[in-house]
């Protein structure tokens, strides 16, 4: 019985090509892109996950507030974590890592400028799964002086990965020894480094201060459920140790300090929530937030149900085609249930082919989508171990679901009704099909407008103004290595024709770099009144190159003796401390330690800068003071020149004379501001994409609609014409019917599709307002699809000869 | 020919409604019939007069509102869709008058289904349904489509599926209705070889040409039995 079914089915699905290859492909794009953002959440779901005993890994934050500022902190003091260790039993182990930063590591004669490098404890191989394939990883960050490199980096710097023993030189004094090649570092991890050199190399960390917060610590769990109650416990180990110090050196009692408004607090993290939930001061690397995981989780739901519901629909439709071979089994004496189970193997047959094809299509546009993304997603026989029963669920249940409406309706026909031509079984009853028609187009419409708005607010991050222009300015990223030669160096390059100006300082707006420092507003340097603002070190030359704009007073000069004690500090910095008239006002900044009038240095404002926006646009502008002071972390030069390349050559050749052994690292900065973003645009781009096909597949079901509708009424259409109707009238009739539909779908998505843009938009301190255009283009744009859909059908049915259409009957 | 003495169908005060929202149209009005077993009836009348209902009800495929049917001595006037179904595939095949055969299959597995539906093992249906399409003369067509075969062809098929389960009623709506007349009387020809092999047969007709073909005519008009001819 089951090979007649299978005949069948697939004689009727061959008979009816058209139908057959559009259900398929819609249903298979619409797996297929489903299937590639499940790849896609799984893989952001997985961060960290490689960790054997990831459940029972946490990360301690710090959550610091002083005065009315507040910040978040991903790292913590530096004694925390064998502090931890030593004082409760069920903390199993405790690591610390430190980013490095920037070193460059000679290979031949050449140095390398590598910036993946971290100090570790010796724990950190206890704690993670970082698999040593040569080295003792128990003892091997033990010594100073020690490194561990990865698989990749042996292999780059020795052309083995044989190299313990080996030893590599830190940018030219301090030589490491290999004591360990582990496996890279999975793609999925919250940090990535090349170089783990021992903690004990580092003499900062053995400071026992716990009035700063700069190390990420880690904790290993005995049991994951004693999470809470080390987290009950900080406050008295916080007042413990913070607290005496305070006394000690702030003369300030920990309640005192919490009276005043200010506190810190620590909390522990689970590591596998770190990727989705940390950004925080001080991370490790980028992560990212959950809400790109539920906006792809959302398209992707909302592309399978438009996939089903065509593919529902289509089955449907059709299946009044089929009314006649349901009245005729019947007569013939067929069971219900012999015809039940033929139209479930019919759509499980077909969803079966349409999921083959979503597979091999997935696989095939796996590099696309990774190009796309950002991401590098592979299938593995890991992900196949998942993927493969996920794909037999879909068949069976999508095959079900939407086998079912024909199977359980059609099979209920009286046969002597579909004999005699009474059920025209089809299209004007199928008040489902119509709700299931607007239910795809409004989340077109919400998928339409939500691409446009996203589009518009990145649109506006590009082009608002930002304070500062950050065209046409190329920086130099490894200056310090040139050390005391880096100022000569910039002399040089302001000698250059082409070159405008040019600034050294690392505290650039899109380098995130960060220092923060406690400023008082008054000599009576009272807490209440402190300010907790970027402190960044600038020279004379930087407003002027980066093009920001003065709102008072000047910036730095070199004629002006008194400006090292001078500070330029920004709009919102001069707001905060409540100052009318900032300029020669003098502000005190905390030097740590007792605050007392001695351990303060004063600073009178020279100038405020108009805002500048230095962190991401989903934040307002914060407090920014600016000192002069040298700081050679990175040189901006601002060029105008037709020939970037000429000037580029210049600027090498210059590098070259002053450092021939080090290479020059540079970058632009529109495109550092654009790395920034880079989630955003990312996401902007992936949506275009998805809602593209979601529109695409919603289309393919109207127009298998559209071409059923007017089958169906073909005989009413020859009719008409005899009688003297006109095509154009033809042509309306059939698609009012869908265009009434498009109406209604306009009119529910477009308030929900403003709600849902606006909480998105709620993350940006600088956003768009969503304009009535852009719900009224959404409508017109998904009208204009479907009346172009829908009337190729009914134009093609109302220019057909009428004689052949009556014939038929 | 013989007619033995209890009647294969006995319908008694018959009647049927169709209600729409507004009117109601008695389709059959106390009508009372019998057939015996082995005859060859014509019913006949104009348009709308009942004829397709009363075949439709004598054949199980609708239930009448009031009176008694009786079946070869079963009352079956209210019996369920399910008992229904299973009496009628055992017992009566049906000819159309547009064939109703099913695109998707073959000439073969046309012929072959009722022989599905009551279990037949699958090697007997290969025997049987050679035996009938031999007896139709179109073997040579066994592995076409419907839509590959005339007219004629067509209603060969189907009356070979009507008979290919031996059932002893063969109801016929019009069976000669889209064929020209050399079709026509082929298929003509077909019932009258098989009511002689002792096939009872019910025809509906609009013909008197192949009314002729019957034992008796029954003509019908708003429901009701107006006249009978018997032929000679």
């Amino acid at each position: 019985m089951i090979k007649n079914y299978i005949k069948t089915a697939f004689r009727s699905l061959l008979k009816n090509k058209g139908f057959t290859v559009i259900n398929i492909l819609g249903l298979a794009l619409g797996l297929a892109t489903c299937l590639l953002i499940v790849l896609y959440v799984v893989d952001e779901l997985s961060y960290d996950r490689y960790n054997t005993k990831a459940a029972r890994i946490y990360r301690v934050n710090e959550d610091l507030k002083l005065g009315d500022n507040s910040v978040k902190y991903a790292v913590c003091m530096p004694p925390l974590a064998k502090t931890l260790k030593t004082e409760y039993p069920f903390v199993e182990n405790a690591v610390r890592l430190k980013n490095a930063g920037t070193s460059h590591i000679k290979k031949g004669n050449f140095n390398i400028s590598e910036n993946r490098i971290a100090f570790a404890d010796p724990a950190l191989f206890d704690v993670f799964t970082l698999p040593m394939i040569n080295g003792n990883p128990s003892s091997a960050l033990a010594e100073p002086n020690s490194v561990v490199i990865t698989e990749t980096t042996a292999q780059k710097y020795f052309n083995s990965t044989n190299a313990v023993g080996k030893t590599l030189l830190f940018n030219d004094n301090t030589l490491c020894k290999v004591t360990g090649v582990i496996k890279d570092i999975p793609k999925q991890s919250h940090f990535n480094f090349d170089f783990f050199i021992s903690m004990s190399s580092f003499a900062d960390s053995r400071s026992n201060e716990w009035l700063r917060s700069d190390y990420n610590t880690y904790v290993l769990l005995k049991d994951a459920s004693d999470a809470k109650k080390l987290e009950a416990g900080f406050p008295d180990l916080l007042k413990k140790y913070s607290g005496a110090q305070m006394q000690a050196e702030l003369n300030m009692s920990i309640e005192a300090f919490e009276k005043s408004g200010s506190y810190f607090r620590m909390n522990l993290i689970p590591l596998t929530d770190i990727h989705l939930h940390g950004s925080l001061s001080g991370e490790l690397g980028p992560n990212t937030t959950t809400q790109y995981i539920y906006i792809f989780s959302a398209i992707g739901i909302f592309i399978l149900l438009i996939a089903c519901v065509n593919f529902m629909n289509l089955s449907t439709a059709r299946s009044s085609n089929r009314a006649r071979e349901v009245g005729v089994r019947k007569v013939l004496g067929s069971p219900r249930k012999y015809l039940i189970a033929q139209f479930l193997t019919e759509s499980t047959l077909l969803t079966f082919f349409a999921t083959l094809i979503a597979f091999v299509a997935a696989i095939l546009l796996l590099p696309l989508f990774n190009q796309l993304s950002g991401k590098e997603i592979l299938i593995t026989a890991r992900s196949l171990a998942w993927i493969l029963p996920v794909l037999l669920f879909i068949v069976l249940f999508i095959g079900a679901l939407s086998g079912s409406y024909p199977a359980f309706y059609l099979s209920s026909f009286q046969p002597v009704d579909v004999l005699k031509g009474k059920l025209v079984a089809g299209f004007k009853g199928g008040r489902l099909r119509s709700f299931l028609v607007v239910f795809q187009f409004s989340i077109s419409i919400i998928l339409i407008v939500g691409t446009l708005v996203v589009y518009n607010q990145l649109n506006y991050i590009q082009t608002k103004n930002l304070g500062y222009n950050r065209n046409q300015v190329l920086i130099v990223q490894n200056v310090f290595e040139l050390n005391k030669q880096a100022k000569i160096f910039k002399q040089e390059m302001k000698e250059i024709p082409g070159v405008i100006n040019a600034t050294m300082t690392g505290f650039l707006p899109t380098s995130h770099w960060s220092n923060t420092a406690i400023y008082y507003r008054d000599a009576s340097l009272d807490q209440k009144r402190s300010m907790f603002p970027q402190s960044w070190e600038i020279d004379e030359d930087y407003v002027n190159t980066l093009s920001m704009q003065m709102t008072a007073g000047r910036s730095f000069s070199r004629d002006m003796q008194t400006d090292s004690t001078g500070i330029v500090i920004n709009e919102a910095a001069a707001k905060f401390l409540g100052f009318k008239e900032p300029l020669n006002k003098t502000i005190y900044r905390s030097l740590g330690g007792k605050n007392t009038i001695d351990n303060v240095r004063k600073y009178h404002i020279v100038g405020v800068v108009k805002d500048f926006n230095f962190n991401s646009l989903r934040q307002a502008v914060e407090p920014v003071v600016m000192t002069l002071a040298e700081n050679n972390g990175a040189l901006s030069i601002r060029v105008n020149t037709t020939n970037l390349p000429a000037l580029l050559s210049q600027i090498k050749d210059k590098w070259r004379n002053i450092a021939p052994n080090v290479q020059i690292n540079y970058s632009f900065m529109d495109q550092e501001f654009d790395a920034s973003y880079r989630s955003e645009q990312l996401t902007g781009k992936v949506a275009v994409v998805l809602t593209s096909l979601a529109i695409l597949i919603a289309c393919l079901g109207l127009f298998g609609l559209a071409a059923y509708a007017a089958e169906q009424r073909t005989k009413e259409i020859g009719i008409r014409k005899v009688l003297g109707a006109s095509v154009s009238a033809i042509a309306g009739m059939l698609s009012k019917d869908f265009i009434k539909l498009v109406f209604i779908a306009i009119l529910i998505s477009a308030p929900a599709a403003w709600y849902l843009m606006n909480k998105w938009l709620q993350g940006f301190a600088y956003r768009i307002s969503i304009q009535w255009w852009i719900l009224v283009l959404a409508g017109v744009a998904a009208l204009f699809i479907a009346v172009i859909t829908v009337s190729f059908q009914s134009i093609k049915a109302a220019i057909a000869n009428p004689v052949d259409s009556l014939k038929n009957e | 020919m013989t007619i033995q003495e209890a009647p294969m169908i006995k319908i008694t005060n018959l009647e049927k409604f169709y209600r729409t929202e507004e009117v109601e149209t008695i389709a059959l009005n106390k009508l009372s019939i019998e057939i015996a077993t082995g005859e060859f009836v014509a019913i006949m009348g104009p348009s709308g007069c009942g004829k397709s209902t009363l075949l439709n009800i004598l054949g199980m495929l609708d239930d009448p509102d009031a009176g008694s049917y009786v079946f070869n001595d079963i009352e079956v006037a209210h019996f369920t869709e399910r008992k229904r179904a299973d009496l009628r595939k055992h017992n009566i095949g049906f000819v159309f008058q547009s064939f109703n055969l099913i695109d998707e299959l073959t000439v073969f597995e046309n012929v072959e289904l009722p022989l599905i539906y009551t279990g037949v093992a699958a090697s007997e249906r290969v025997k049987r349904v050679e035996e009938v399409l031999d007896k139709m003369q179109i073997m040579h067509r066994r592995n076409h489509y419907p839509q590959q075969l005339s007219g004629g062809q067509q209603q060969r098929v189907a009356i070979a599926r009507a008979v290919v389960n031996k059932p002893k009623l063969i109801l016929a709506d019009e069976p000669t209705g889209n064929l020209d007349s050399s079709n026509g009387n082929d298929v003509m020809e077909l019932l009258t070889d098989l009511n002689e092999q002792g096939t009872t047969i019910i025809m509906v007709t609009h013909s008197e040409h192949d009314a002729r073909y019957s034992h008796r005519i029954i003509r019908l008009l708003d429901g009701q039995s107006v006249m009978e001819n018997i032929m000679v």
